[in-house]
């Protein structure tokens, strides 16, 4: 950072302004070259170009065999919001009892919850590799959706219990002297109030699952292999088809992007669960 | 039905789903670390070897190898991140078009999943018609020459970069958060008082800025610990196994060598190692609650 004694303001302004054009270029470049190469014939593909005549037959091979992407659009997406539909709901009933209720190792129970977060999946997937391969559950997307939940559902407490935090507790009163049940305010009340983070809870879940990784590697092989998996289909014996890869890509990011912008102001209390306001 | 029921019931399904998809695994893999189970000479669990799956793999050299890449990947990546994550978010604090340009840019890489990355730093390090690796070549004499993932220490960077175009985006947005909650009137003050920028920076936004900073810089060793996907679809580990970082050696030791005892034992040593660091996080981000009703 300059001092300000010897740059002068201009000169700052102009450094300033260099550097977030380098910052901009930095972010944008990798993800323009591969929209540009998702448009490219085959021939165009392997030279660094920036005009070139563009095609959009890669979107359409790839739903052909032997890439059959339509298979695994759908795997990941019945994935994805499985997870999230189960997730929620059970997330949201514990994160109301943890902002309403005090109890017996409330803390420490918060806390184990919190700190699953840190479990390597490495070391969850080699007991369930194991129990699915007893089970016949390997390569099924009900074997992936269950091993998900394990990263989904401590975020969605810690986020909706958060969210919940903010509803009054006059609410949760007066709803109790109308003689509701506690299920009846969680669903009528805390939840309808809360709907907005209740929304972000679900998509930040719904970006976790659908871009998960590592246990879709490991307990999917034909049947069940969902996007991001299939992504490695696209290096073939005759090399990588990068158009092809870039085309998928493209499609695999779409739903993510439009989930992450929805959800953009609360991007940061996601991760760091509000300890940075 | 009394709160005082209620409340535990209430815990109860999402207190299931823990047990069921993170503690229970947990508990099976400890046990399976002490024994010796290779799938390729029998699918049942073998005997029991005490610790002899821990002192083995401080006699393999991969392990050790991996735990050099490890500790590498991390050093560098953490630093990297940090440092342009708070050098954009000093950058982006003012007003501005360009500002605003770059601000809402900043969650395009979090929304790309960390497979794909891989594969399109791949194609873009790619020796031949990389366009990474072939600008760079034109604007460093130096790297034309370069073929990046070929090269043990080339290829490390360019999984560094690609976690690092991943991650300091959004450590951007948290840093800038954190800024944001500076209160104006003290930097104001030392201006007037005849700080120069540079003095402000240092001995009044930093210092209020450590905690946030410990924060990001935490929750990415977090991250890079557990650095996986990447390495499968960038590197794949290699050239050879120079790129190899504990997950995806605890990976080929359980999945193409198929030894569980052996794997466990060292996805248990990579679980209390991230067990140290997520406890010193959790402190970090809840600070002396006597609850967790914050």
């Amino acid at each position: 950072m300059a001092e300000s004694g010897w740059i002068s303001g201009g000169a700052r302004r102009v450094a300033t302004a260099m550097a977030l054009l380098l910052v901009f270029a930095l972010i944008v470049f990798p993800v323009a070259w591969l929209v540009l190469t998702a448009f490219k014939l085959p021939r165009d593909v392997y030279e660094i170009k920036w005009l070139f005549d563009p095609t959009v037959e890669n979107f359409l091979i790839i739903f052909q065999p032997p890439w059959s992407l339509g298979r695994r659009i759908v795997n990941s997406a019945v994935v994805a919001a499985a997870t999230v539909g189960i997730a929620i709901p059970v997330a949201a009933l514990a994160a109301y009892s943890f902002s309403r209720f005090d109890f017996l190792f409330k803390r420490g129970l918060f806390y184990a919850i919190l700190a699953t977060q840190f479990v390597p999946a490495v070391v969850i997937i080699l007991p369930f590799y194991l129990m699915f391969r007893d089970l016949g559950l390997l390569d099924t997307r009900s074997g992936l959706v269950l091993v998900n939940l394990a990263i989904v559902t401590p975020f969605a407490v810690w986020m909706l219990k958060g969210f919940f935090d903010a509803v009054p507790v006059e609410c949760d009163e007066a709803a109790l002297i109308d003689g509701a049940s506690r299920l009846a305010i969680i669903r009528l009340v805390v939840v309808p109030m809360a709907w907005p983070g209740v929304i972000v809870a679900a998509v930040f879940c719904f970006i976790l699952a659908w871009n998960e990784f590592i246990f879709a590697l490991i307990l999917t092989r034909a049947d069940a292999v969902t996007l991001q998996v299939g992504l490695a289909s696209f290096r073939t014996e005759r090399g990588d088809v990068w158009e092809l890869m870039a085309a998928a890509g493209i499609l695999i990011t779409i739903p993510a992007a439009i989930a992450a912008t929805l959800i953009q102001k609360h991007f940061v209390s996601g991760l760091t669960g509000g300890a940075v306001k | 039905m009394k709160d005082r029921v209620v409340k535990y019931l209430l815990i109860l399904p999402a207190g299931g789903v823990v047990v069921g998809t993170t503690i229970w695994p947990l508990a099976s893999a400890l046990i399976a670390s002490f024994r010796d189970w290779r799938l390729k000479r029998s699918p049942l669990p073998g005997r029991f070897v005490g610790l002899d799956n821990y002192a083995f793999a401080f006699e393999e050299p991969e392990f050790l190898n991996a735990l050099r890449v490890t500790a590498w990947f991390v050093a560098i990546d953490v630093v990297l991140t940090v440092a342009l994550a708070l050098g954009l978010a000093l950058l982006l604090r003012r007003a501005g078009f360009l500002q605003s340009l770059t601000k809402a840019v900043l969650i395009i890489p979090f929304a790309m999943s960390p497979a794909l990355i891989g594969v399109s730093f791949r194609f873009m390090f790619n020796g031949e018609h990389g366009v990474i690796a072939k600008g760079l070549g034109a604007f460093v004499p130096g790297l034309a020459d370069v073929i990046w993932l070929a090269h043990p220490v080339f290829a490390l960077l360019a999984l560094v970069f690609s976690d690092v175009w991943h991650w300091f985006p959004y450590m951007t947005l948290v840093i800038l958060g954190g800024l944001a909650a500076i209160p104006g009137e003290t930097e104001e003050a030392a201006r007037i008082d005849g700080a120069s920028e540079g003095q402000v920076l240092r001995h009044v936004v930093l210092p209020q800025l450590s905690g946030v900073l410990a924060v990001v810089a935490v929750l990415k060793t977090i991250f890079a610990l557990k650095m996986f996907d990447q390495v499968v679809t960038l590197t794949g580990g290699g050239p050879g196994i120079s790129t190899q970082t504990l997950a995806h050696y605890i990976f080929t030791i359980g999945f193409v060598h198929y030894d569980m005892g052996l794997a466990s034992a060292l996805a248990w040593m990579l679980t209390i190692v991230l067990g140290v660091v997520g406890a010193f996080y959790l402190r970090l981000i809840l600070p002396g609650r006597r609850g967790a009703h914050g």
